[in-house]
């Protein structure tokens, strides 16, 4: 009965799921007729089962997953797009508004709002979108909803993520349908974007390096998402992966971007470890200075609330990076 | 220049600008190179507090009281030494974002607020409260960064 509850609310006939992501609605063809033919059993199915939980959710009031998760949020970031924190907007109820040349996203409602956000996602959706970049619908998220980190999240901090989410007070705010130019905006062209540049999977350590350098990659990489900005795009988007964390001139809303590879002329080659650690727990540089911007808000929302450890490792992971020379002064702006 | 120098011009900015004379009078050059003269002294303050505050070297009170006296005269200089026109449309190479002068009170607000954070940092450090300055300056630098994330380029 689950599973066909579960077929039902794919098609969309259990309710508008994956309306919090998806503009571009795609029913599965295949599934459309099964679904007719099962009409019959849709009531009992969606009384027995009316949000489309399926096994292995991580059940609900799972302090543990939740407190976690709740960590997890800050070290991936989520509130910088689904937060709409200058107008100190609901935690996850979206509505942030991200610039990018592609065109102007909103972040959309995360919370458990059965109709406005995520309420009606199991985990293995929400596991599917992080890890695949696909709605439950099947529609293809723009890469400006970093699915390329993301897709390095261990199943269960996806898990524990979702769990934080859902204990959210729901949020009835709508989401903002994106202002995408053309021709951007034909959105199934993601699915031969994610060809050419998207290596799907989760986060393996490597044997070879340090326990700690290990953390420190999975926090950068996979959570952190710290390349989205830190790593320059080519002119479809994606990441230049021969300048990975060389920084760039062309960031988000048009910002520099540092290079953060221990290159001692261009990178962050002569700060030490402690120097590093205290830009990530207070913002501050080697200078006395504090960082502003887009940087000012992730030290804030992101990497002052991590463990001392696992800034620490961020520091570990940085340090262990090949050295690029990349330099970017000359353009950027004295205080 | 030396630290003693700088921490004398900082002073004497601070009292110039108490009484109004170096916003009316001066260039956007001008001004924009004395606040980013104010804002090193700031940020030089700050470093002079750090490794105290890590306990990486020991507690020097003269130095701490000199510090955080730089870091409150420099705050309440902070309204003055942005005067309208001396953003990055008056060609001077400027790190001040045009928003300043569009939202001046929530911009003033946020001076003030690092006014008084470096005020309380003073006090603690003029009673010889090293515990209590160790915990202010992380206060003092949210003050630095809330403002800068919003107003600062960079």
């Amino acid at each position: 009965m689950r599973r066909i509850a579960a077929i039902f609310a794919r098609t969309g006939h259990l309710g508008r799921r994956g309306e919090g992501l998806a503009t571009h609605r795609r029913r599965p063809i295949r599934v459309r007729g099964l679904a007719r033919l099962l009409t019959g059993f849709l009531v009992a199915a969606f009384i027995s089962n009316p949000l489309g939980a399926q096994v292995g959710d991580v059940p609900p009031g799972d302090h543990g997953a939740v407190r976690r998760g709740e960590y997890l949020f800050s070290a991936a970031g989520c509130a910088g797009c689904h937060t709409d924190i200058k107008n100190r907007g609901p935690v996850g109820a979206g509505g942030r508004e991200l610039k990018t040349p592609f065109g102007v996203f909103y972040g959309p409602n995360i919370t458990s709002d059965p109709d406005h956000g995520i309420g009606r996602w199991s985990d293995a959706d929400f596991i599917r979108a992080l890890r695949h970049g696909v709605s439950p619908r099947g529609a293809h998220y723009y890469p400006v909803f970093p699915f390329t980190s993301f897709t390095k999240i261990s199943d269960d901090d996806m898990r524990d993520l979702k769990a934080f989410l859902f204990s959210l007070p729901p949020s009835p705010t709508p989401n903002r349908a994106h202002d995408i130019r053309f021709p951007f905006n034909f959105r199934f062209a993601q699915y031969f974007w994610k060809l050419l540049f998207f290596d799907r999977g989760a986060f393996v350590d490597d044997a070879g390096r340090p326990a700690a350098v290990n953390r420190g990659a999975y926090l950068v990489t996979a959570l952190g998402h710290c390349g989205e900005c830190h790593t320059p795009r080519n002119l479809m988007g994606a990441s230049d992966r021969g300048l990975a964390f060389a920084g760039t001139r062309n960031g988000p809303e048009g910002s520099n971007v540092p290079n953060i590879t221990p290159d001692p002329e261009t990178g962050i080659g002569r700060w030490s470890t402690g120097d590093l650690a205290e830009l990530l727990k207070s913002g501050m540089t080697p200078d006395g200075d504090f960082v502003g911007g887009s940087m000012a808000e992730v030290v804030r929302e992101t990497t002052s609330k991590l463990s001392e450890n696992d800034r620490k490792a961020m520091v570990a992971y940085l340090r262990a990076l090949p050295p690029i020379q990349n330099d970017l002064r000359g353009k950027s702006s004295p205080p | 220049m030396s630290m003693s120098q700088t921490v004398a011009r900082l002073i004497a900015l601070a009292v110039l600008v108490g009484t109004g004379a170096v916003a009316a009078q001066t260039a956007p050059s001008q001004v924009i190179g004395q606040r980013q003269d104010a804002m090193k002294g700031l940020g030089g303050a700050m470093k002079t507090l750090t490794p105290m505050v890590r306990g990486e070297q020991p507690w020097n009170q003269a130095e701490a009281v000199k510090a955080a006296t730089t870091i409150n005269n420099v705050s309440k200089a902070i309204p003055q030494v942005f005067p309208p026109g001396s953003g990055p449309e008056s060609g001077v190479k400027t790190g001040a974002l045009p928003i300043i002068w569009q939202q001046t009170a929530d911009y003033q607000l946020k001076a003030k607020a690092l006014e008084e954070a470096s005020g309380v940092l003073l006090g603690l450090a003029q009673a010889g409260n090293s515990d209590g300055v160790k915990n202010q300056f992380g206060n003092v630098g949210k003050a630095c960064g809330g403002c800068h994330e919003v107003y600062r380029a960079k």
